[in-house]
Order: C-alpha cells, then structure tokens, then sequence
C-alpha cells in the first residue's frame, strides 16, 4: 500500500528481451495475472508466431497486456508504474518493450522503472511463499544463462561465477540434438532420463577454476562417445536413448551442484535458490532436494510460470523498486548487456 | 591459407594469423559441424582484438556484443534461426552493416544476407582430435 493511504501498489510489468513477449500486473507484492504471447492467444487477434523475431514482439505486445489488465480485473488508469526489462538481450527485442513502457507511462503521466532481467530472475523468489531470507545463494540456469549469485539484498547482488561457453540449457538442447532428438530438447532429455540408469554411462567433470562453468566441453564429448559407440553399434542410439539421456543429465546436474556446494561452503550460505528455464528439469530438482538433506540446506524454487522468461518477474522487481522510488527518467535505452549487478 | 592445430594452447596464434590474413574485413564467418570449436576460437579473437569481455555461447541470445578497445563485436550464433525472414525480424543487416567485427556462426542460416566482403574460416577436425582451419578472403 501507499504510505498514508490504503490504495494499492499497481505495477506493471514487460518483458521482451528475447523470445518471448510478456506481461503481469502486481498488486501490493502479489502477482495478479501473467500473460505470455502464446500461439493460442495470437489466434484471438489474427496470425502466428514465428519462434523467433524480435520485429514479432511488436505484434505481441499490445494483446498481451491488454490481456494481463483484464485478467487481473485492473484499468490502466489503476498503474502507477510501468517496469520493463532493460537488459540484457537482443536489442531489438528490448526496444519494444522499452519503448511501450516509456510512451504507455509517458501517456498515463506515471514513473518508468527499469529492470535487469537477470536479477528479474532472482527477484522471482519473491513472489510467493517461502520466500528465501538474505543472504542467500542463487542458481540461475537457462537456455542462454548459468550464474551463482550471492544476493545480499532486493538489489544487492554479487556474481559467484558464471559459464565461460554454453549455458546450461544450450548443454540440454545441443545433447538433444546429438541424440536426433528435436529442438528444444531439454525437456526431452529429462524424459527419457527418468527411465534410463544415470550410472550406465560416464562423462568426465569440466575442471574449471573458481565458481565458473564451461559445458563446451562436455557437448563435444558426448558427440564423440556417440559417434564411437554407433561404429561399433548402428542402432545404438534407439537402443539406450534413456541410459544416454540420464547419464548426460545426471553429469550436467552434478556440474552445476558441485560448484553450488562450493560456494556454500566458501560463502558458509545455506539457503540455496534456483531459477531460469532450467529449474525445470526434474534431475536438477530431486539431486537438488537430495543434496539439500545432506548438506542442510533450504532449497527455494519458484513456480514454474515464474521460472522461464515471464513478465510476473519484472512486475515484482517492479514493485521492490517503486517501495524505494527507484524511477527511471524517459531518457533511459536499452542495453544488449548488463552485469547482474548493476 | 590453411593452418593446423593441435591444443587449445595454440589458439592465440591461429587467432593472429586470422586477423592478419584478414587485412581490414570485419566480417568474419566460421564454418563446422557442432563442437568443432567455433565459440572457441571466437573467443582468441575476441581476446587478440583486446577485448576483456566474456565470450559465451549466443545460441540462445543469437547475438552477443562485447566492447574493444576500437569499438563494438558482435558475435552472432543463426543455428536457431530457421530462415532470413527471421534473421531480418532481428535486425541482422543493422549489425552486419554497422562497420564493426561481425563474428558469425553458422552463417549457411543467413547466407542470403551475408555482405560480399568477407573472411571465410572453416574448422574440421581430422582423426587425431586436432582442427585444421582454411581461411580464405573474399
């Protein structure tokens, strides 16, 4: 609520920094919708959507928040912010987001804010209960990030480490597409993995300095293993697909435990937090809850709307920073890259 | 020209010699089958080129920037775009035409739009695990 008043804190927030166009509105602290473009509703306005096309969320834009104001019951003229993502991203799709923010606020007359879509993710811990306590440990992994960062506070954060090559999620996908299995593949692969023995096939472990990552490596082993095993075996693949695929998946969950477990216990932090697309990944959160007994740490994971790229994070990043009047001024571009820290 | 090499020890001299053979072009397309080590390499250039950024993998993102000392690279990764329409919808002829490095993979995904001066880099790997690169000007 507004100090001295009893009206409501009204953000709105976009997002539309890479494939996906997305809006929410948060009220008070509370995520009230949270609308993604999606193939269903673009049907409602006309047309498809290519999977990829920054040019695309220009179409997108309008509809879904028109959609996110309607279902959460609001008019535009109850927001008193608009929080965009300002990076980082491709800047194309950045602008169309920074742009609808800055003239929908300028024409309401209300306060721009700008957003880090990586600490958007972080800040997705607080959107509903339990929320993690500070300090805290995140592990931000999806298809185009890896990060452990330290939070201290709201927008107080400090990055661990990060990968040095491929993302996490890229590690799911290029296996995938090793394996002749569509893209994106992670998904996929975490199928097949849950019927296969994660012990019937070895990867070796990246050894890599410090809290960094670097799954490269790891990509172009897995090509050669399996170019190897098909000269001895033609139909190697059809054969183990679930034993391959929970192998691959249980060495790329450890990789980015083990240095979990390090920076817990160089920074003595044990609340641990996961986020991005790849929170999603069913190995990654029962080696994540297993770890959590032995090591005794509290494990934070967001709802799985609120892992993958969604504007219901940018909204309550939104509203930490309307508590603080932390406003952009209308000057304010978009920026491909952007430290998580700043 | 053709150079061979045997470890990741020998990148920044590959990554020299590129930049010399290059003489001015900017624009820089790499060639080779998955983990050939294309990122690898772009990452010596990056680094010959004095730039202090993280080099990673813009599969996703499809176009990373990084800063230099002279200016901006980009560093480009189309192996999810799955035609020029999309590569347009992006913006790829802004960055391609911009006047600063253009570091591509899998150009194939954009050769339509691809601007005529170029360098050509194509990383095979032969039995012994080590890369043979073939550049060539355009």
């Amino acid at each position: 609520m507004k100090p001295g008043t009893t009206k409501p804190i009204v953000i709105l927030g976009i997002e539309s920094s890479c494939d996906e166009t997305s809006a929410s509105v948060c009220i008070d602290g509370r995520i009230l919708s949270n609308v993604t473009a999606t193939q269903k509703i673009h049907e409602t306005y006309g047309g498809v959507i290519p999977e990829i096309a920054s040019r695309v969320h220009q179409q997108n834009i309008i509809p879904v928040v028109d959609i996110a104001l309607k279902n959460a019951k609001v008019s535009k003229n109850d927001i008193d912010a608009v929080a965009f993502t300002r990076g980082p991203g491709l800047l194309g799709a950045l602008l169309v987001g920074t742009s609808f923010a800055k003239s929908f606020a300028l024409a309401l007359d209300i306060p721009i804010i700008e957003v880090n879509h990586m600490q958007g993710h972080i800040m997705a811990h607080f959107i509903d209960e339990p929320k993690p306590a500070f300090p805290f440990l995140c592990l931000t992994v999806s298809g185009g990030h890896t990060q452990i960062v330290r939070v201290n506070d709201y927008f107080d954060m400090e990055l661990l480490g990060e990968t040095t090559d491929d993302a996490a999620g890229e590690a799911f996908d290029k296996t995938a597409k090793i394996l002749g299995l569509p893209y994106p593949g992670g998904p996929l692969i975490d199928r097949h993995a849950k019927l296969g023995n994660p012990a019937a096939f070895s990867f070796t472990e990246p050894q890599i300095p410090g809290l960094n990552f670097s799954f490269s490596g790891l990509k172009t082993q897995i090509m050669y293993f399996v170019k190897e095993q098909l000269k001895q075996n033609p139909h190697f693949l059809s054969e183990r697909i679930d034993d391959i695929c929970a192998s691959v998946q249980q060495r790329i969950v450890t990789i980015l435990l083990n240095k979990v477990k390090k920076a817990s216990d160089e920074t003595g932090i044990r609340q641990i937090a996961i986020a991005g697309g790849v929170s999603a990944n069913s190995g990654l959160r029962e080696t994540l809850q297993t770890w959590s007994r032995e090591h005794h740490w509290d494990v934070f994971i967001p709802a799985f709307e609120y892992c993958t790229d969604n504007a219901g994070m940018i909204a309550i990043t939104g509203y930490y920073k309307y508590l603080n009047q932390d406003f952009a001024s209308q000057d304010i571009s978009p920026l491909a890259r952007m430290a998580v820290t700043g | 020209m053709h150079l061979k090499c045997s470890s990741e020890a020998g990148l920044p001299e590959i990554a020299r010699q590129i930049l010399e053979a290059a003489a001015g072009r900017k624009i820089f397309l790499f060639h080779g089958e998955m983990g050939a080590g294309k990122t690898t390499l772009i990452k010596s250039i990056c680094q010959s080129l004095g730039s202090a950024d993280e080099v990673s993998s813009p599969t996703f993102s499809i176009i990373n920037e990084y800063d230099h000392p002279q200016g901006k690279i980009y560093h480009f990764d189309c192996y999810r775009l799955k035609n020029e329409a999309e590569a347009l919808d992006i913006g790829v002829e802004e960055y391609l035409y911009s006047g600063q490095y253009c570091l591509v993979e899998w150009p194939e995904k954009i050769a339509g739009l691809l601007p005529e001066v170029c360098v050509d880099i194509r990383i095979t790997t032969e039995e012994d695990l080590s890369r043979r690169f073939s550049i060539e000007q355009h």
